[in-house]
């Protein structure tokens, strides 16, 4: 019966009603949909970071990630592959050797990262080999070939089949020369790697750059995010047996970017201050419906009281209707919130002219909300503590009412 | 232990019970030591001008308000110092109240304000709307069970609230001025309703009013005047 | 009287009315405080990248910006030197440069940088190079072979004052020309990107290595109206670029640095909208209040509302009434709003230390101290959002008002 009553009571007053579930579900949709936004934009992040750069993990000479010098090496790299083939969760690894070099085109020169790659493990891991705008990327058979980031290409006035020359310092100090043809040219979409990145052959590289045998990250990806942290355990238990002369680490992919990483902490810190101000602000706009449902019929109350209904039972009531309205709200909001999410979902948000800007961070042009269980029920369930608690007040406060007074409050 | 013993007859003993208001600065003396008692099955009228004291006395008497001093027992039962939620039960399971201004919970049609009382009783759903039915018809409210107050004229409302005092089988009604908001036809036909349950069903009710047509149907009058019994006559 | 009328209707529920004042205050108060806080953020990062030597405007030869090498010269610097002196503002700065990508390397290390010939009497002032040196001493004129570099590149070099460190890069010639030079400071910015990147060289130092005799690649100028606060004067910086590129010869062009950064002009674009989106968020969140306590304060009222229209009062005057009410909620608080917010930003006057975030903030291109401030503009919007959509919202209860009849205002209770 309490339930019954608490229906018919927000029915009351249909406007107010309408009014309180439009700002309950206006919070709702606006929650729903900037979390999952927040969330695609992280994964397409992260995901740039990992696929052309990082990998999920990586093992590598102590110290190599904050300061990348030649000599920092993983001197056996075949060792680093068992641990790898035995570890849980990795899905596949790659060798790589980074080195820096003056590149000359005929035309042109300029500062360059060049990376050794094993040109078919290479695309188990990194999304380079697809990215490939012209030409070809490195086959098995190639020697002295490379592919070129577009805008490094660009800057060297180079194309498809010309020829580079590189000229750098080798692992033991000694001069690293070479000529290399021009293969094919790659877009990562991240700027900085395009503009600087050049990849050649692993073999080739340990050849002109003195390295040997050895190679300067094992790149791993696991078979997702989550599981990465219990590979990477796995992994550093096994690490000490081949620590040769520099020790080894094994990194995952938010120690190797902490910039990354902190500029998303930053980001949903940031958010979540703008969702808490903006629920205070639902709160307080919501209250007054709440308040005056006690006010309003304080009349009322008081004659159940006099029939005999004792306080907890009034506090039922109103517990029942602002939960009402609250479910209303966040049915309509989550209802309204998920389809809104999915269609940007599908259609992508053109993000205009800081889409620039955004490239940068691997961001493509089109930003697309991602929509999970959690983004979809954070907001609500939020939003239905918030309203709850600022329902408590009038629900609580009916217990203070005196029979007799109340009779009389008109 | 004579103090707290009543005989089983009287279903309501006030002893020299006083009530203070404070408003403002002021102390009002709503009652100045009252005394009486109301025997079981009695149909009385508390009469007075406004300020006399006799809604005061009323809701002393339901529990809904506390006496300043004195006694007030109820049913064998002493209610002076009870709980608020001890209280609630008391009036749930011994008291019926009918207001002058009805105040029938207006969400909830007449059927479902009479099973309301019931439902807070425990009595089973079966039972709640039998006995809901019938004292609906027994009030003269036939084919209007399921109307919403606001479908209902001022005298039907009132039917409903009586209908809502009884139905819990309290020990007693109190009604407050419950014919001032009516027409006198109306007024009329609903003291006749309420003396037929006095005289069928020997529910003991008192009235507070200064209506005269009340008092002609009272068979005890007890007159208050500034916060004290001045006559008690039983016709 | 109208307005004292209003006034008492007001406050007849003090209860509800402090609660919906409570939204506004909210609202307006940190809708200047998130204001504020994106300025400080906005200017911290634009006056970082100015500082890191864009500056305000730069004259270059059309080609150098898509291709920045030597061959992409000012042939004749003393001509250009001569306008800048007779068509800039009086208070203005100006230098010329040499910028060219190169490779610097020693034993330990070599890295990709951006070598930069500097006129050692006149850049400091124009860039960061003058007022951030944590050791050594600045370049002389007339010193060929001194080098200033970033404390980041000395870690990763493992290097220190007084050492050697090669700059490699490509002559005039297209031949690879390298040349060695000492480490005679070390600077310290905000970002470890600028330190890794710059490496400062007296522009003679520049030619002899690049093989040319007097080119430079630019001149950077700037306006020195720019603040911390506001960091480019608009107006100014209009005017100055629109007489250089009238007095210039044709090969040359001169780029604001809106052109020249232009990924920053559009983040500062995308920061601006979403503060505007911002407020109105608050504002909607804030506007269902609104509305519906307003809702409640005129229908508890309608049978007032319906004597006041059998009296004779014309549905507008009780319109009117309305808004008057809704004007007094809004100026309230608006008033407590504003003094709440502007006293927030001045009491973080001192700035805000981000360094506990260094490496996010780096990340977004932003210094470690943001110090937010507000603009005259900014207050204006937040108070002219609310009152005047705060109306708006409000003309539905005000009609609603105006529209109840004494008749229905009778048949209720």
């Amino acid at each position: 019966m309490e339930i019954l009553m608490a229906w018919r009571n927000i029915w009351r007053n249909p406007r107010r009603t309408i009014l309180t579930v439009f700002a309950i579900a206006f919070a709702c949709v606006l929650l729903i949909f900037m979390l999952s936004l927040q969330a695609g934009t992280y994964e397409v992040m992260i995901d740039a970071a990992v696929k052309t750069r990082t990998g999920h993990l990586q093992v590598i000479a102590e110290g190599y990630n904050e300061n990348r010098k030649i000599r920092k090496v993983v001197a056996d790299p075949d060792g680093i592959a068992a641990i790898l083939d035995q570890a849980p969760h990795v899905t596949g690894y790659t060798f790589r050797a980074n080195g820096f070099a003056l590149l000359s085109s005929e035309h042109r020169t300029y500062g360059g990262m060049i990376t050794g790659i094993d040109p078919i493990r290479e695309s188990l891991v990194s999304t380079v080999p697809a990215t490939i705008r012209q030409g070809r990327f490195l086959g098995p058979g190639d020697e002295n070939a490379a592919i070129v980031g577009n805008l490094l290409a660009k800057n060297l006035k180079i194309g498809i089949g010309d020829e580079l020359v590189v000229l750098g310092s080798a692992r033991d100090g000694s001069i690293a020369a070479s000529v290399l043809r021009v293969k094919g040219i790659f877009s990562s979409g991240m700027d900085e790697y395009d503009r600087a990145g050049i990849q050649i052959p692993l073999s080739h590289f340990q050849e002109i750059f003195a390295m040997g045998q050895a190679v300067h990250e094992v790149v791993a990806m696991c078979d997702s995010l989550w599981t990465v942290s219990r590979a990477k355990a796995a992994i550093r238990e096994r690490l000490p047996e081949f620590s040769g002369k520099h020790r080894l680490a094994c990194l995952s992919w938010d120690e190797l970017t902490p910039g990354l990483v902190q500029s998303i902490q930053m980001d949903l810190g940031g958010g979540l201050i703008f969702y808490g101000i903006l629920l205070v602000m639902v709160a307080f706009s919501i209250m007054n419906t709440f308040l005056m449902a006690v006010f309003e019929r304080t009349q009322e109350f008081g004659t159940l009281m006099a029939i005999g209904a004792n306080p907890g039972r009034l506090t039922k009531m109103l517990v029942y209707e602002s939960g009402f309205l609250t479910l209303c709200g966040i049915i309509l909001g989550a209802g309204i919130g998920c389809l809104l999410t999915l269609w940007a979902q599908h259609t992508g948000i053109p993000m205009g002219e800081a889409e620039g800007m955004l490239r940068q961070y691997g961001i493509p042009s089109l930003i697309r909300p991602s929509l999970s269980l959690v983004t979809a029920t954070a907001g609500p369930v939020l939003v239905f503590l918030v309203t709850m608690l600022t329902a408590a007040y009038p629900a609580v406060r009916v217990h203070r009412l005196k029979p007799v007074d109340a009779m009389r409050a008109v | 232990m004579e103090n707290g013993k009543t005989t089983t007859l009287d279903i309501v003993d006030v002893k020299d019970v006083a009530k203070t208001y404070r408003q403002g600065n002021l102390d009002v003396h709503a009652l100045a030591g009252v005394s009486l008692s109301i025997a079981r099955g009695e149909f009385a009228a508390l009469a007075g001008p406004s300020g006399s004291g006799k809604t005061t006395l009323l809701n002393l008497i339901g529990g809904l308000d506390t006496p300043t001093r004195g006694q007030i027992i109820l049913d064998s039962r002493e209610i002076t110092g009870l709980s608020q939620s001890k209280l609630a039960t008391l009036r749930l399971n011994k008291i019926g109240f009918v207001f002058q201004a009805y105040n029938i919970i207006p969400v909830l049609s007449a059927r479902e304000n009479v099973e309301y009382v019931m439902l807070m009783q425990g009595v089973s759903a079966r039972e709640r709307s039998d006995r809901a039915r019938a004292i609906l018809d027994d009030v003269g409210l036939e084919g209007m069970h399921d109307r919403r107050p606001a479908e209902l004229s001022g005298g039907q409302q009132q039917r409903v609230a009586v209908a809502r005092a009884i139905v819990s089988r309290p020990s007693i009604v109190l009604a407050d001025e419950p014919t001032a908001n009516l027409d006198s036809k109306t007024g009329q036909g609903l003291l006749e309703m309420m003396s037929q349950m006095n005289q069928a069903r020997g529910v003991t009710f008192i009235f507070s009013t200064h209506d005269q047509m009340v008092m002609d149907y009272a068979r005890r009058i007890i007159h208050l005047k500034d916060g004290r019994v001045v006559d008690d006559a039983v016709k | 009287m109208h307005l004292h009328i209003s006034w008492r209707n007001v406050w007849r529920n003090p209860k509800r009315t402090g609660i919906i004042l409570t939204a506004i205050i909210i609202g307006a108060w940190t809708m200047l405080v998130f204001g504020g806080l994106s300025r400080g953020m906005m200017a911290s990062t634009l006056s970082n990248a100015l500082n890191t030597l864009t500056g305000h405007i730069q004259v270059q030869s059309p080609a150098y910006r898509d291709d920045p090498v030597i061959e992409n010269q000012i042939d004749n610097p003393a001509e250009l030197g001569k306008l800048l002196d007779t068509t800039l503002p009086g208070d203005a700065r100006w230098a010329f440069r040499i910028q060219v990508g190169g490779v610097a390397s020693n034993a330990r290390n070599a890295e990709g940088i951006t070598i930069v010939g500097i006129d050692p009497d006149r850049e400091p002032g124009l860039s960061f190079y003058g007022d951030s040196l944590a050791q050594g001493r600045h370049l002389t004129p007339d010193d060929g072979h001194g080098i200033v570099v970033g404390q980041a590149l000395v870690e990763s070099f493992e290097t220190r004052l007084g050492r050697k460190l090669v700059l490699m890069t490509q002559d005039a010639d297209r031949e690879t020309a390298s040349r060695a030079f000492k480490i005679r400071g070390i600077f310290r910015a905000d970002m470890e990107a600028t330190e890794k990147q710059y490496v400062f060289i007296t522009l003679d130092a520049a030619r002899k290595l690049l093989g040319v005799e007097t080119a430079v690649t630019g001149a950077c100028i700037k306006l020195s109206r720019g603040s911390s606060r506001n960091p480019v004067d608009l107006a100014d910086l209009d005017r100055t670029v629109r007489a250089l590129s009238e007095k210039l010869s044709p090969g040359l062009a001169v780029l604001s640095w809106e052109q020249l950064l232009p990924l920053l002009k559009g983040y500062l674009a995308m920061f601006d909208s979403f503060m505007l989106l911002w407020y109105l968020v608050v504002f909607l969140a804030m506007a269902f209040g609104l509305v519906n306590t307003m809702l409640m304060a005129v229908l508890e009222r309608t049978r007032e509302f319906g004597l006041l229209k059998a009296l004779g009062m014309k549905p507008v005057w009780i319109i009117r009434n309305v808004l008057a009410e809704c004007v007094i909620l809004l100026a309230i608080g608006l008033a407590a709003g504003n003094l709440l917010g502007i006293g927030t930003v001045l009491a973080f006057g001192s700035g805000i230390d981000m360094s506990f975030m260094a490496q996010g903030s780096e990340f977004f291109g932003m210094g470690h101290l943001v110090v937010p401030f507000l603009t005259a503009r900014d207050i204006l919007a937040v108070n002219a959002v609310i009152m005047l959509l705060g109306l708006l919202v409000c003309l539905y209860p005000a009609v609603k008002a105006g529209r109840i009849t004494p008749v229905e205002a009778m048949a209720r209770t």
